[in-house]
């Protein structure tokens, strides 16, 4: 059995090794990533048919539960630890020989320190706990939006960081204010509290920790980072962020919600606000000739589907939501990762500029084209088994307003289908024209050739589990299922920890 | 426009946050953990002073992560400073005869005081943190009396690099003898004595070390662009 | 006077929230953001501090024996504030260093004028 601080402690240990070695060879920083997400990785999958029948629980330090730091790796914990295991390996195989200027020893210390970060957010049962590991996961992608030192970079990154930043400083206050009211930090001590206070009481908190998390995870009028900052970060961190960093804001404002407050009332508010950046995030995507911010943009929609899938509150809705997390993970990391070789190629990041890509890049197009359905959920892919668990819950409900609101999902899907269709038929259909005109902004465009073969491995793998998932979803229903659970069975939580 | 949006959206969180006070007596003893932890924390870590207990035994877990975001801190200010592009120089006026002598001359007491807050961190007010802030003033006080002086940046992130790794190994000893993460398995011995509470002076002078290391060279990186 | 007695902390620590969120809304030179952001986050430790405060506390160190426990404030808000502090100033360097780069960038530091990237 493995401990699951080790998956925290492990990585942590590498980045602060990646320095000492680099005095021994210069060029080794960049494998240690590679190595550190394989264990997490290993040590998921090992952790993950023991924690299905009952939950890990951890105390640090070694005091009894509500007195220190506890981690809780339930079904929900681990899969998202697997998740970014997953997705850090193979962005990491992919960066080997993407990254090639800048301060490279700096990248893959940072880099290896976000995805702790993120895997210390979905571990832990602290409330300050989670802060901190917030604040990892922030701060590192900060610095990482503005690695590669162009004007484009900096700017998005220092609109980021003051949006950020104003977020966590709401939810250090909602923390200030649980404290005061509780008298403690952990989160099944306060949720076995949190019915001898008034409910007018707990909503100010309840709405900073939602506006707070809510910063990163990208709702409605708090996202005017994103566009910026996911189109002028390099493309694995792109990739990183979308797939990664704004689902764990998700998840954090899930846990604050279900778990620690269980507040039933606040759903159809969090159904409204997800289907609100459902709608703004694809109407503004369909009119992006920039294929990154088209494919931020897209992320945004992902986000208000997820939230409304979540907002549901049944047992197949929150399924729903946790499937359609490991459907936009794997999708718009593969989508990112096909399009960085094709820039780089080109020399531009506009939609016109990638013509005659479906012959010249014949595999990063099939990918390209691959993502995209699943996306919009087309069926052999992962992402038809996702949608339509959402819409079956919603129809489950049985009443009027929820049609009304599949309807808004279904029209979502129809944009979404109609922006990608075109980028598609960009890549396959319109021949090359003699002179056409190139965007002279950036000329580095180095011909025609198809992506190196590390990068060609993770995109591989990507496409192999997304048409392998969308066959066979039972292979992931046998975690979705408990994990659904324990979101909803607050009791259970409780007693798991505080026995 | 603007300024009018941001005033009401303030008197609407202002409200919010005011009501919700309202609620929290001032200067009433509120919490179960700050009871136990102020009657047990003596006998269970052996630290007197209760604040570093606190800080390194019962939480430990949130300063492995404080550590790690001044780390991130410090990276990040290389990296992103790593790509500047020197312009003219400028002219740096050499500091005076009072100014270089007073700061040679104060530069080893305060490392000594720095260090001494550090060392004595679970007897006294004090601890790792502030302990490092201190030793990164007196690398501040020698950057103005010399600017032309660099300090070697290997040595910095050497210093950092070990200091981080004792921390976690500590940990992780901790996991291998006692069962869990941090556990303090170094014996407690006598209280209010230098060589008391277990691990806790062992991690804090890692950290004091790490902190003014870092500091010192986010200074030190700050003054490389301008030369 | 009772009122103001009591509540004189939590006024100041909202006080020097609302003020920085304001400075952060409504100012257009980064620097002045950045100092609204350090007030901001200096406001929301002192509400932290504030909280665990105890009537007639003092310092919970047992410097000598036969101290009694009931007479010490509140440890836990301490440590965590000692943790944001820090989580500030990393936060705080990381936004000069980039302030830096932008004015090397563009020649001027007003949000305004720094749009290059449009819809």
């Amino acid at each position: 059995m493995v401990n699951p601080v080790l998956l925290i402690a492990v990585p942590l240990a590498f980045a602060f090794s990646i320095p000492l070695l680099g005095f021994i060879s210069k060029r080794i920083g960049k494998y240690i990533p590679p190595i550190a997400m394989l264990f997490n990785l290993v040590a998921s999958l090992i952790l993950m048919p023991e924690v299905i029948r009952r939950p890990v629980v951890v105390s640090l330090g070694g005091f009894p539960a509500p007195f220190c730091i506890t981690l809780f790796a339930g079904p929900v914990g681990i899969l998202f630890s697997c998740l970014i295991a997953l997705v850090g390996f193979l962005v990491s195989i992919y960066a080997l020989d993407y990254i090639k200027e800048g301060a490279r020893e700096k990248y893959h210390m940072l880099y290896l320190l976000l995805l702790t970060g993120a895997t210390g957010v979905v571990l832990t049962g602290d409330i300050f706990n989670l802060f901190v590991f917030f604040e990892i996961l922030c701060i590192s992608s900060y610095v990482l939006v503005a690695y590669l030192g162009n004007k484009a970079g900096v700017e998005s990154a220092s609109k980021y960081l003051i949006q950020g930043s104003i977020g966590s400083a709401f939810i250090l206050i909602a923390i200030a204010f649980v404290y005061g009211q509780f008298g403690t930090l952990n989160m099944a001590d306060i949720a076995r509290s949190i019915h001898s206070v008034s409910p007018i009481q707990l909503f100010v908190p309840l709405v900073l920790f939602i506006t707070g998390f809510g910063v990163e995870a990208a709702l409605f009028p708090l996202n005017a980072w994103l566009p910026d900052a996911h189109s002028s970060a390099p493309s694995t961190i792109s990739a990183v962020l979308s797939g990664i960093a704004i689902e764990v804001g998700i998840y954090a404002i899930a846990r604050v919600v279900f778990t620690v407050f269980g507040a039933s009332s606040i759903l159809l508010f969090l159904v409204l606000l997800g289907l609100l950046t459902l709608l703004v995030g694809e109407l503004s995507a369909f009119s992006q000739s920039n294929i990154k911010r088209l494919l931020a943009y897209s992320s945004i929609g992902q986000i208000g589907l997820i939230l409304f899938a979540l907002g549901i509150g049944t047992n197949y809705g929150i399924a729903g939501g946790l499937f359609q997390f490991i459907t936009h993970a794997l999708s718009k990391v593969l989508l990112f990762l096909a399009t960085g070789y094709m820039i780089y190629r080109v020399g531009s990041m506009e939609i016109s500029s990638l013509e005659g890509m479906g012959k010249k890049m014949p595999l990063s197009s099939l990918a390209f084209t691959i993502g995209a359905f699943s996306l919009i959920g087309l069926p052999p892919f992962v992402g038809f088994g996702s949608k339509f668990l959402i819409i079956r819950s919603a129809l489950e409900r049985q009443s009027l307003l929820y049609t009304v609101f599949i309807g808004i999902v279904l029209l979502g899907t129809i944009i979404e289908g109609a922006y990608f269709f075109r980028v598609v038929q960009v890549l396959y259909f319109k021949s090359e024209k003699i002179n056409r005109k190139r965007p002279a902004r950036r000329s580095f465009g180095v011909g025609g050739e198809e992506a190196p073969a590390t990068a060609l491995i993770p995109i591989f793998i990507l496409m192999i589990l997304i048409i392998v998932i969308g066959i066979y979803p039972k292979l992931v229903t046998g975690i979705l299922n408990p994990a659904a659970g324990e979101l909803l069975n607050r009791i259970g939580y409780i007693q798991e920890v505080l026995r | 426009m603007r300024k009018i949006v941001s005033i009401i959206l303030l008197s609407v969180i202002a409200i919010g946050i005011v009501l919700t006070l309202m609620k929290i007596p001032f200067a009433v003893p509120k919490t179960k953990v700050g009871a136990y932890y102020v009657d047990k924390g003596v006998g269970q870590t052996g630290a007197v002073n209760i604040v570093t207990s606190v800080v390194l035994n019962y939480r430990g877990f949130d300063t492995l992560g404080e550590v790690t975001v001044l780390f991130i801190a410090a990276l990040g200010l290389g990296a992103v400073l790593a790509t500047v592009k020197k312009k003219t120089k400028r002219e740096i006026m050499p500091s005076s005869l009072v100014l270089s002598t007073g700061c040679k001359f104060l530069f080893p007491f305060i490392l000594l005081f720095g260090t001494y807050i550090f060392i004595h961190g679970h007897l006294t007010p004090g601890g790792g943190f502030q302990g490092g802030a201190i030793i990164a003033s007196g690398f501040l006080l020698i950057y103005l009396s010399c600017p032309k002086k660099r300090i070697n940046e290997a040595r910095f992130k050497v210093t950092e690099s070990i200091a981080g790794l004792t921390f976690v190994i500590t940990g992780i000893l901790g996991l291998a003898f006692g069962g869990y993460f941090l556990f303090n398995f170094l014996p407690k011995g006598v209280a209010n004595t230098l060589f008391s509470a277990g691990i806790i002076p062992i991690i804090y002078i890692a950290i004091g070390f790490k902190v003014g290391a870092e500091l010192a060279g986010i200074i030190d990186g700050l003054m490389r662009i301008s030369e | 006077m009772s009122f103001l007695n009591n509540y004189i902390y939590y006024i100041g620590a909202v006080g020097l929230i609302l003020i920085g969120l304001y400075i952060l809304l409504a100012k257009h030179n980064l620097i002045k953001m950045i100092i609204g952001l350090a007030i901001m986050d200096t406001g929301v430790n002192l509400l932290l501090i504030t909280i665990g405060y105890i009537k007639k506390g003092t310092a919970p160190i047992f410097s000598k024996t036969g101290l009694n426990p009931r007479n010490m404030v509140d440890p836990v808000p301490q440590a965590l504030v000692l943790t944001a502090i820090v989580i500030g100033v990393a936060v705080l360097a990381l936004a000069l260093s980039l302030a830096i780069r932008l004015y090397q960038h563009y020649g001027t530091l007003d949000m305004r004028k720094i749009k290059e990237q449009r819809w």
